[in-house]
């Protein structure tokens, strides 16, 4: 297996995945040793790096594509405030990599990359394995600034959950809401921009609200936010008024509401003018992009990082595409859509800077909806693209839903809501 | 499936490889024929440089975010396939103008020139 062609690693990489013949780490050596063929190594298989994996597959099937995700099971963000609503099951949020590996022929290997050599062009693994590649997308989401609000580090989230990664957090704040007990407060601590997924936080207020309203209606909400605005903030508050109505308080930055510290011992959380007490509290801290980007020297001074907007190639390190959360991409906001389209068009110009070519203008999408109540569901959405500026919003597109639309069309945009998440998870990781 | 695709893409680079080979560099040169592949718009026409075949194909890939890959939805949002180009240009060009009511598609034919949403209506009209 020392020298092998491109055809011949596709019959092996297709048999293997098919056959499951051989194991990963051959497929990983047939890659390394397949002169002919491109190798692109794909960092985190979360909306960014599995859509990237597969529709690199798609546009050009004589590449070869290793995924690297430390978890064999992906439970998405959106739709995890459902989970708290009591709308979805953690199962109904959980996705896995046979189609990328079977149906799309996509390497993948669940493992840590522990280190980036960008001049060297391999990354090493947890398992001490190494992956050698032509180029390397790095998809890590978002990584949490711990100690930022004092008092607040990895430990206390066992106590206050962040549930900003989904998974055993988002369990884990579940299962406070439902200890908790009826006329009982419930604080939300919202981060100062940027963060993954803006309007997310409200959403969580929306579905905690509908869980309460069920099930222990004399409880309240406190939301404390380090800023004095938030996406779709007309929206939110005029169905809260609606559907909601005396249960959310959202206090701004100006009027009290960034949290310095806070202590898990006396449930107690420091905000710029009172302490407040609360019998669940659920901090969502400030954020960077993920450990690897940082570690590896792909963000810049503020913890983001800085991307050729036509290319989501690293503006730090030749060879290196970052997408998603981590990437600084203008206008697009950190969301999961916005990951995925970032993705496409990452992978369409990595397919073409293969064959020599000029990555062509592209455009991109974000749609994102927010669960408010069961039958109530706004949007925002937008069409973006690559200005002098940066990624910039096209005038006259996207938006957000209008403000005085009948029932009728909050429970269109509800159904449309569930849709949205079986299309594009089934677009991802199907 | 995704051999398909390809040949589609191919099909429809072919088919727009006369206006995409010379980009004008103004809009006021745009010779782009494309209103002569689908039916008179409803809206005026802006002279605008036409997309490139990989750029539609970027476009499309966005559209199956929402309307499920290669245009076939899972779930409660419309699928692409089983239209006919023309027809998908009108709907697109009214979601645009308002003429036609909808949640979200309005805010995103918005985003698009007519050229575009011509293209990208011809290339969901050869989706199967």
């Amino acid at each position: 297996m020392s020298k092998i062609s491109r055809r011949d690693f596709l019959k092996i990489a297709s048999a293997a995945s098919a056959a499951g013949v051989l194991g990963q780490a051959s497929l990983a050596r047939a890659a390394e040793s397949s002169k002919g063929s491109a190798r692109v190594v794909v960092v985190g298989g979360g909306f960014g790096g599995a859509t990237c994996a597969k529709y690199l597959r798609r546009l050009d099937p004589g590449i070869a594509v290793t995924l690297v995700e430390p978890n064999a099971k992906y439970i998405t963000c959106p739709f995890s405030n459902l989970v708290l609503g009591g709308l979805r099951t953690m199962d109904s949020i959980t996705q896995g990599y046979d189609a990328l590996r079977k149906k799309h022929g996509v390497n993948v290997m669940h493992d840590t990359v522990t280190a980036i050599d960008a001049a060297g062009k391999k990354v090493t693994l947890k398992s001490g394995k190494s992956l050698s590649y032509d180029r390397l997308v790095v998809s890590p989401g978002i990584d949490f600034k711990w100690g930022a609000i004092e008092g607040y580090d990895e430990k206390a989230s066992n106590v206050m959950p962040h549930a900003w990664k989904a998974g055993p957090q988002t369990v884990l704040l579940q299962k406070k809401l439902k200890a908790m007990k009826d006329g009982g407060t419930f604080i939300m601590v919202a981060p100062a921009n940027p963060f993954r997924c803006p309007p997310g936080p409200y959403e969580r207020a929306s579905m905690v609200a509908h869980y309460l309203k069920e099930h222990k209606p004399k409880s309240k909400i406190l939301i404390l936010d380090a800023k004095d605005d938030f996406s779709k903030k007309g929206l939110f508050m005029a169905a809260w008024e609606k559907l909601y109505p005396g249960m959310i308080e959202w206090v701004p930055a100006a009027k009290g509401g960034t949290v310095k510290s806070v202590d898990t011992k006396k449930m107690i959380v420091d905000a710029a003018l009172e302490k407040h007490k609360a019998d669940v509290v659920n901090v969502i801290p400030p954020q960077s992009a993920g450990t690897i980007a940082l570690a590896s020297g792909l963000a810049d001074d503020k913890g983001w990082c800085p991307v050729d907007p036509k290319t989501f190639e690293s503006k730090l390190h030749p060879g290196v595409h970052v997408i998603g959360d981590s990437a600084i991409a203008g206008a697009l906001p950190k969301s999961g859509f916005a990951a995925s389209s970032e993705a496409k068009m990452c992978a369409a110009a990595i397919v073409t800077m293969f064959k020599g070519g000029t990555p062509a203008e592209n455009s991109l999408v974000n749609t994102c909806y927010s669960m408010i109540a069961p039958k109530y569901a706004i949007s925002v959405a937008g069409v973006y693209r690559v200005s002098d500026k940066g990624i910039v919003q096209i005038e006259g597109s996207g938006g957000v839903s209008p403000k005085d639309a009948p029932d009728s069309f909050r429970e269109e945009e509800a159904k449309y809501t569930f849709g949205w998440y079986q299309s594009i998870t089934a677009d991802i990781w199907g | 499936m995704q051999f398909k695709n390809h040949t589609l893409a191919l099909l429809l680079g072919a088919a727009l490889v006369g206006c995409a080979t010379e980009p004008p560099p103004a809009p006021a040169k745009a010779t782009a024929p494309a209103s002569a592949v689908v039916a008179p718009a409803p809206v005026a026409v802006a002279p605008s440089p036409p997309p490139t075949p990989a750029a539609v194909v970027n476009m499309v890939n966005n559209c199956f975010s929402c309307h499920g890959t290669d245009g076939r939805s899972p779930g409660t949002i419309p699928s692409l396939t089983n239209q006919k180009p023309q027809q998908a240009a009108l709907v697109l060009k009214e979601f645009k103008s308002g003429a036609r009511a909808s949640t979200v598609m309005a805010r995103h034919a918005k985003g698009y020139t007519d050229v575009e949403l011509e293209a990208i209506a011809n290339y969901i009209g050869n989706l199967k």
